[in-house]
């Protein structure tokens, strides 16, 4: 039975007639779409590449990006504090932070948003004082809560009930002994959140986090409800000019898409930076080669 | 603060919900003494030791360690609730070596032995640092600072285990199962560790279930069952020649 010995035959892996046919599928449908996308005078590419440097289309590119951080660092501040509240053994400020999670998960980012722009029908002017005195001031509400600000609030307390549960998620998979342990060597309540449960949590946060700021930069685009010039309602400004509808709508998504490719990359490096401690060779050790059996004999 | 080490329960309760664990429980340990815990499952050995270095609270009852109230002070209607600050204190002059070691996992062995130092003490880090190389050493584990826990075989986890509670310069020194959860042929070493230790006039309280070590190193043996103190007395004299029928049964059945 054949020319080669049985010991040193390749072994084939099973193809079944799905696989072919999946094959087959797949790239009909391949050459299928790209042929009408780009054959279609409709998309009008050539737009596309006029506007995709466009300097507004840029800016607004630089708005969303602003908001995005700014919102992501604001709300996850504010989901730590709701974390550790949320876990604390005294029961109105546990619940106090659960209500908070409750209310602002549960209820649409987009009507959120609409909320903070119109807050001022509720709270004409903002007084900060003592209650019961006249100790404070007062400011126009109008004043303060422009489109951006809006943005940046319903954003930010919308984003902090998320990052509240990721966190405290992260700080329920760090086990009870590790507590004690922190415990019995007398360390106070908050080196022990900073030294020995943070920084545990962190490899089952990291991964969340991320999707949480991709999730984050498509959704800063519901802002443009609000006039805020970010990058989809500076597409939107163009076309309504030009109705060269999906052309700009495509250097919109085009921009979205590179973003998110580009945010996925350190996102994979701080997974790797946490998951150390975990890993099973010396910091300093070198990784072991195996030995090539075929070059030893050579 | 001045040295003590020593160990007063009196009429101590402590129940969880309606479980009573802990009934009326007297006991009375020396500065240096060896005191070795036995008995069965559920007994509560483990809720002793928790109770006096405060990672449980009695319900009721007398608790003094290293001389002073634990985690409470007294009034003369009341024991009131340390603030924690006080509480952390008294808690640096116990160190505790659990069954499942729980060392720091983001931390190296060198980091793990100098948290409480550096991390509760706020002692120097120079000092803090050279004092966890002779730690390590001690325990024989030299060279292996910059392992992570994770790198470290059990027994080896152990001994930092140890070498971390040592650096907090405590008094006193509670052991629940620290072998238990070892591979039998790492036992050893670890034990090697606290009978060095025992030399050296540590007070230690010790739930284990190596016998052998109870009748080597031990000063006196606590045999408990049902949440109290059944018999109480010189180790090797209990082991050989038990009073009380629970406790020969027990020692029938494990030795
Ligand atoms: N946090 C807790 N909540 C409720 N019950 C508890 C708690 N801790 C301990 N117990 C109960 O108290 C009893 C005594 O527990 P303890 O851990 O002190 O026993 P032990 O003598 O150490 O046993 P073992 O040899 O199995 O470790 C057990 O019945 C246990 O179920
Ligand atoms: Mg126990």
């Amino acid at each position: 039975m054949g020319s080669i010995d049985a010991a040193l035959k390749p072994r084939l892996r099973l193809r079944t007639r799905a696989e072919y046919a999946g094959w087959i599928f797949s790239i009909l449908a391949g050459i299928g779409i790209l042929t009408s996308v780009l054959t279609n005078p409709n998309f009008k590419w050539h737009v596309v590449g006029k506007y995709f440097f466009a300097e507004s289309i840029l800016r607004g590119l630089m708005l969303t990006i602003f908001l995005t951080v700014a919102s992501m660092a604001l709300g996850t501040l504010l989901g730590l504090a709701l974390a550790v509240m949320r876990s604390s053994h005294v029961k109105p400020v546990s619940i106090a932070a659960g209500l908070y999670i409750t209310l602002f998960r549960g209820t649409p980012v987009l009507v959120q948003l609409i909320f903070w722009f119109n807050i001022s029908a509720l709270y004409p002017d903002l007084r900060i004082g003592i209650p019961f005195t006249d100790i404070g001031m007062a400011v126009d509400t109008n004043a303060i809560m422009g489109p951006i600000t809006a943005a940046l609030v319903g954003l930010t307390l919308n984003e902090a009930a998320y990052m509240a549960e990721i966190i405290r998620g992260g700080f329920s998979s760090v086990g009870k002994g590790q507590i004690e342990a922190a415990d019995s060597l007398g360390m106070s309540a908050g080196t022990r959140m900073r030294k020995v449960i943070i920084p545990q949590a962190m490899p089952s946060i990291i991964p969340a986090t991320g999707n949480q700021v991709i999730g984050m930069f498509k959704g800063t685009s519901l802002v443009s409800v609000l006039g805020v010039a970010e990058l989809l309602q500076s597409a939107q400004l163009i076309y309504a000019r030009t109705y060269e509808t999906i052309p700009l709508l495509i250097v919109a998504s085009l921009w979205y898409l590179v973003m998110t490719l580009l945010l996925s990359y350190p996102q994979s490096k701080l997974e790797q930076k946490y998951s150390r401690a975990t890993s099973r060779l010396p910091r300093k050790a070198k990784p072991v080669v195996l030995t090539d059996p075929e070059g030893a004999a050579r | 603060m001045s040295h003590d080490g020593t160990i007063v329960a009196q009429k101590i309760r402590k129940s969880f919900g309606p479980k009573t664990v802990l009934k009326d429980i007297n006991l009375e340990i020396a500065s240096g003494e060896i005191c070795c815990i036995i008995g069965p499952s559920g007994s509560g050995k483990s809720t002793i030791l928790r109770c006096i270095n405060g990672l449980e609270t009695v319900d009721s009852g007398v608790l003094k360690v290293n001389g002073e109230d634990f985690g409470y002070y007294e009034t003369a209607t009341a024991y009131h609730a340390l603030p924690p600050k006080k509480l952390a204190e008294q808690r640096t002059r116990v160190g505790m070596v659990f069954q499942s070691f729980n060392l720091f996992p983001n931390m190296t062995a060198h980091e793990n032995v100098m948290s409480g130092p550096v991390l509760v003490k706020h002692a120097d880090k120079k000092q803090s640092a050279k004092r966890a190389h002779e730690l390590l050493a001690s325990v024989g584990l030299a060279g292996f600072g910059d392992y992570y826990p994770a790198q470290l075989s059990g027994g080896q986890q152990q001994r930092v285990a140890i070498a971390r509670s040592l650096a907090m310069d405590p008094e006193i020194m509670l052991f629940d199962e620290p072998t238990s959860a070892l591979d039998p042929e790492k036992v050893g070493e670890v034990l090697a560790v606290m009978k060095d230790l025992a030399k050296k006039g540590m007070t230690m309280v010790v739930v284990t279930h190596e016998m052998g070590f109870a009748r080597e190193v031990a000063d006196s043996l606590v045999f408990m069952d049902d949440g109290y103190i059944i018999e109480r007395g010189d180790a090797r004299e209990v082991l050989s020649n038990p009073q009380e029928p629970r406790t020969r049964s027990f020692l029938e059945k494990v030795l």
